[in-house]
């Protein structure tokens, strides 16, 4: 059927049916396709020949209606939830009445495990290119945080096993709990809302992460983009402690530190304040000690000094005498007193010492000189 | 004092004691060094025993938030 417009003098204006109907044609001609979203305001009536619903962009929030045969859908047998995420197979269709784009779709199919870790690991390679898990942008933690932020579900394990892990290390901690939803449709937007919170926190020096297990969907929040790029961009150093040693979300790869359980993640947060008080008493002990050994070594400097200062005049005299005995020693080695001593004599003939029995007659006097006393004697026999 | 972290007071009590451990620091200086020493760790140790675990909950503003 051709769409005539009505004619106004040269202006061709068209009714609003044939203007829609004109589109819906014009709609008609695109290509079948998949279209991804979140389910919200699913409406199934027995009385109604379509069910409907909305599928929605959870990034940016944009919707589509979209319908579906009853028949088609009831046979699918998919008994869909609000919050899940679909992939739609049909075409643009324009619902003439009201001049309302949807889609009109074929088939519906759940997004299974498959196309989630497809997605997600399309998203761990895109931000690991952009340099989101380098390990160089991770952190150091706080080894004494003034207070530690806990982002957490209504999960009362995994809370309680963090806080009173936390409370035994460290009792002088402060703790500041931020409970928030953690699952299902909105959870993305509410964790980073808490993330934000603990953040803003004049105290938080760090913040855990803590969600106890659950089912690979029940932990895509937390690989969420929005939510994996707030991690990383939080101001102060967070602790991942998100589902089971198996399980890695991205917000676990983003994290500064990732902890296989709340307790773990307790035992990075804070120190064990037994040992800090140990390691404080040592560290007293090396200063009494260092500050004693400081004066001793002093006073010993000192005894030793004075020691030395009144030692002094007598070291001089012995230094003296030993010298003077030295010299007597040598004196006394040359002294023909000490040979006399062993047994020899000095024959002395007018007064000079004898040497030669040639140079002396019989009869003639000559003095003999011993170790001790001397004798005079008359020479009875040369032998020469 | 009371604005420095714990660490901050931690890590000064470490370079006084190494300062003194050095012992290039005059004996008068040492004795003030000493006396600082001591203050710092009591800090410390207060920081230590300062109060029973305190468990705050944030108010949950951003639960609905888009």
């Amino acid at each position: 059927m051709k769409i005539a417009p009505l004619l106004y003098g040269d202006r061709k204006v068209y009714t609003v049916s044939s203007f829609n109907r004109g589109v819906a044609r014009y709609l008609g001609r695109l290509p079948d396709v998949w279209v991804e979203g979140e389910v919200t305001e699913l409406r199934r009536n027995q009385a109604w020949a379509n069910v409907f619903c909305t599928l929605k962009d959870p990034r940016t929030g944009a919707t589509l209606k979209v319908t579906i045969a009853r028949t088609a859908y009831d046979r699918l047998d998919l008994s869909l939830e609000e919050g899940e995420t679909v992939h739609a197979h049909g075409r643009a269709e324009l619902y003439e009445a009201r001049g309302e784009l949807g889609l009109r779709a074929i088939t519906i199919e759940r997004l299974g495990l498959g196309g989630h870790l497809l997605a997600l690991e399309q998203l761990k390679r895109k931000l690991a290119a952009e340099g989101l898990f380098a390990p160089e942008r991770k952190r150091r933690l706080p080894r004494v945080p003034r207070a530690i932020g806990v982002l957490t579900g209504a999960d009362a394990a995994a809370r309680g096993d963090l806080v009173s892990t936390i409370g035994t290390r460290f009792p002088a901690a402060r703790v500041v709990v931020c409970e928030t939803r953690v699952q299902g449709q909105g959870a993305p937007a509410a964790i980073i809302a808490a993330l934000r919170g603990l953040e803003a926190h004049a105290e938080v020096d760090v913040i855990v992460v803590a969600r106890g297990g659950g089912s690979f969907e029940d932990l895509l929040p937390f690989s969420n983009e929005a939510v994996v790029r707030a991690v990383a961009a939080c101001a102060v150093p967070v602790v991942s402690a998100v589902g089971h040693e198996q399980d890695t979300p991205l917000c676990d790869l983003a994290a500064d530190v990732r902890a296989a359980t709340p307790t773990a993640a307790a035992t990075l947060v804070v120190p064990d304040a037994g040992e800090l008080r140990a390691g404080l008493d040592a560290t007293r002990k090396r200063l009494e000690a260092s500050v004693r050994d400081r004066l001793e070594r002093r006073e010993q400097r000192l005894s030793v000094l004075s020691g030395r200062l009144r030692g002094s005049p007598r070291l001089l005299l012995e230094r003296r005498r030993a010298a003077v005995d030295h010299v007597g020693a040598r004196l006394q080695g040359v002294s023909p007193l000490a040979t006399l001593a062993r047994g020899y004599a000095i024959v002395r003939a007018s007064g000079e010492a004898l040497r030669d029995a040639s140079l002396i007659s019989p009869g003639e006097r000559i003095e003999i000189e011993l170790a001790s006393g001397s004798l005079g004697a008359r020479v009875d026999e040369v032998r020469p | 004092m009371s604005e420095q972290s714990f660490e901050e007071l931690q890590r000064e009590l470490e370079d006084v004691v190494a300062r003194l451990e050095r012992g290039d620091v005059p004996v008068d200086d040492a004795i003030a060094l000493f006396r600082r020493g001591e203050e710092l760790y009591r800090a410390c140790v207060a920081r230590l025993e300062a109060a029973e675990l305190r468990v705050e909950e944030l108010s949950r503003g951003g639960n609905e938030t888009q």
